[in-house]
């Protein structure tokens, strides 16, 4: 069988290297992690919780991923990791806030009953503010599948639902943020 | 608009009809603006989605986090666990190295990719890679670790004898014990240079040798 | 003799006879450091607020217990500099957390409800209970814990660890011993030795991570129908043998192969340089289990004069 080879380039190297160094105790290795890392990591958990509570969840997130760094194997991409960490942080969140699972609708526009306005195409909130006033359901989903990037099974399983309701929940938000695409 | 299509529409843009049902789509897309419409805008939501721009944190949270950690405090080494994996401890080599000016590629084998492609990266053109250069890049984490070893091996000789010569004879029968293991794994990887598993093996037998030394010692120096 | 204690060093008790028996108050919420050198250090509980102390030790022995704030420390006195042999068997209230070490000391505790730490060097550890931190060292001793519940870190270096009816965080490790894990209900599971076998009886759940390593022994582990797990097994040397069709749909290089079962929600690696991977369905698994104590009675009838 033919080799399949990686080559590994210093910058993905260099964040390998400071993985190593904060997995043994090194602060400013872990700092640079944190640098590089927590923009992605800030909006990721504000998209999916809300805006108070992203900066004490996104200190959570590295608290604890400073904790498990010891179990990172380097199998795959550092970032990709501490995605994944974050994503199960803003869940059990979630759960502690006691979102219900009932709170996913059918049929309507989502945006209509939360925000009052009237469809036109010149409204002036912009995307980010439309995706957070979707409600919690199809917004958790609509973060997860179209920005995150995760598939249907992996958010059923995320959120303790079908991935049929993933499907639906995923189709009313998009369908509802069409109206607030830039132009 | 409210077709028996529309609520399919966001399955379709994502690829996720079966043959039957998204001829059947089409089929009807060519009669229907309405949802024609629809999926280019879906289209262009999923775009947005894939384009949003992440924003910083209002103020700096790095503070928050570094006292949580307790940076800046001496770090209790026995708490720490440590884990020398191989691309951790190949990478952290290799910072070194080139930090201190030497220019060095190191090829890990990784599995296949399902569709079987090949993930490249620009390279020097006169590099070549090769089992020497994976057996470079192994002696250097192993000299690093060999290092450390050396160290709390001395310190274990001087404070062997505040043990008792029951324990002593145990722990040099289990150093010895990871040592052949160590020794099996060497010759191992000597024969597949740039193996991850065995690379893997290696390295965290070094480890639990390093675990050992260091827990001997702990115990070694509390015993008055 | 009851004995009530203020927040004040007690003197040395007096021994009479090479025993000592004392029963001392403690305020709720207190924890137990129990420091003792060659000798046993047996842990009962009881409801009481109460901490029974009895120690047998020879007619120059003596102990030492002081109360300082929530934390009642025992040791084994020492006359002239050198530490006496003392066994000791104290009863506590089951929520009393535990520090327990020696070093000719062998650790057993029963029915503890608190969080435990036992170290010892020459002696083995036994312990059925326990709810919270707990971490049991051993150098030459062998380890073994049953109905706890916790973060939980289980250490032996010449003997082996064995974990039954467990749930929590797990991380079990020996160098010259098997590690044996069997009821165990957990998503974060390691267990590594150098020169043995590694058994795990448990369950596997989603977004699990289960770890189990040897250099030089067999590796066993039940896999439940419907499990989801990325499972990755690699071995030098050894075969790799399941019970059930394992569809390879994973990423290949020598020595080491992955398995998808399920979702593959949990991720399990199982590694053995020189052993044999063998993965079982948790029925099968149990019927070895009674074979082999089958076996081992029968050894032992045959021993009997």
């Amino acid at each position: 069988m033919p080799r399949q080879v990686l080559e590994v380039t210093l910058t993905a190297d260099s964040v390998a290297a400071d993985a190593a160094l904060a997995a043994s105790g090194d602060a400013s290795a872990f700092e640079r992690l944190y640098r590089a890392h927590v923009n992605r990591v800030h909006s990721l958990v504000r998209r999916m919780l809300d805006a108070d509570e992203a900066d004490d969840l996104t200190q959570d997130v590295f608290v604890r991923a400073w904790d498990k760094l010891s179990t990172f194997r380097g199998e795959s991409a550092f970032g990709t990791w501490l995605h994944r960490l974050a994503v199960n942080v803003v869940l059990a969140r979630r759960k502690t806030l006691g979102v219900e699972r009932g709170r996913f609708h059918s049929g309507e526009n989502p945006l209509e009953g939360v925000s009052g306005r009237r469809e036109t195409p010149e409204i002036s909130m912009d995307f980010e503010e439309a995706l957070a006033n979707l409600p919690d359901g199809a917004r958790q989903v609509f973060v997860l599948h179209d920005v995150e990037g995760y598939r249907h099974e992996e958010i059923a399983q995320m959120l303790g639902v079908v991935p049929g309701t993933s499907k639906s929940q995923l189709h009313h938000a998009r369908m509802a943020l069409r109206r607030y695409l830039d132009r | 608009m409210n077709d028996q299509w529309t609520d399919r529409l966001s399955e379709y843009v994502d690829g996720e009809l079966a043959n039957g049902e998204r001829g059947a789509l089409e089929a009807h897309l060519a009669t229907c603006a309405a949802c024609r419409g629809a999926v280019a805008e879906l289209r262009q939501v999923v775009a947005r989605a894939r384009s949003l721009e992440d924003r910083a944190p209002q103020t700096d949270l790095w503070s928050g986090v570094a006292k949580r950690i307790g940076a800046g405090q001496v770090v209790d080494i026995r708490s720490r666990r440590f884990s020398f994996n191989v691309p951790q401890l190949i990478a952290a080599s290799i910072a070194l190295v080139l930090l201190s000016g030497g220019g060095m590629w190191v090829a890990l084998r990784r599995p296949a990719t399902p569709s079987g492609t090949r993930i490249v990266t620009p390279r020097p053109d006169d590099f070549t890679m090769n089992a020497s250069a994976d057996r470079q890049a192994t002696r250097i984490w192993t000299g690093r670790t060999d290092a450390a070893i050396a160290d709390l091996q001395e310190d274990l000789q001087r404070n062997e004898g505040r043990l008792d010569t029951a324990t002593v004879r145990v722990v040099r029968e289990n150093l010895a014990l990871i040592d052949r293991a160590i020794g099996q794994a060497r010759a191992a990887l000597d024969a597949d240079p740039g193996n991850a598993y065995l690379n893997l093996h290696l390295a965290d037998t070094m480890r639990r040798k390093l675990e050992l030394l260091r827990r001997i010692n702990a115990i070694a120096s509390a015993q008055s | 003799m009851l004995t009530t204690i203020a927040a004040a060093v007690l003197a040395t008790l007096a021994p009479m006879q090479g025993e000592t028996d004392t029963t001392i108050a403690v305020p709720a919420g207190a924890s137990l450091s129990v420091n003792n050198f060659g000798g046993a250090i047996v842990i009962h509980t009881w409801t009481q607020n109460r901490v029974k102390v009895h120690a047998e030790h020879g007619s120059r022995g003596s102990i030492e217990a002081s109360l300082v704030g929530t934390t009642l420390t025992i040791k084994a006195g020492s006359r002239h500099g050198s530490p006496s042999v003392v066994d000791f068997d104290i009863t506590v209230p089951a929520e009393m957390a535990l520090n327990l070490s020696g070093t000719y000391t062998e650790i057993e505790v029963n029915g503890s409800k608190a969080a435990i730490t036992a170290e010892t060097v020459d002696g083995s550890i036994d312990v059925r209970g326990g709810s919270g931190n707990i971490m049991l060292n051993s150098v030459q001793g062998s380890v073994t814990l049953a109905d706890a519940t916790g973060r939980i870190e289980v250490n032996s270096i010449n003997e082996s660890v064995e974990l039954s009816n467990v749930s929590g965080q797990i991380k079990a490790e020996t160098t010259n011993g098997d590690v044996t894990l069997w009821g165990i209900k957990s998503s974060s599971v390691e267990a590594t030795t150098i020169n043995g076998d590694v058994e795990y009886e448990g369950t596997i759940t989603d977004a699990g991570t289960y770890t189990f390593t040897s250099h030089n022994g067999d590796i066993q582990i039940s896999i439940p129908e419907g499990a989801n797990v990325t499972l990755t097994v690699a071995t030098a040397n050894g075969d790799i043998d399941a019970s059930f069709p394992l569809p390879f749909r994973g990423t290949r290089e020598k020595h080491r192969y992955t398995f998808k079962l399920g979702t593959g929600s949990a991720r399990m690696e199982a590694e053995s340089f020189q052993g044999d991977i063998e993965l079982r369905r948790p029925a099968e698994m149990r019927e070895h289990q009674k074979e082999k104590e089958k076996d081992k009675d029968h050894e032992m009838e045959q021993e009997e004069p």
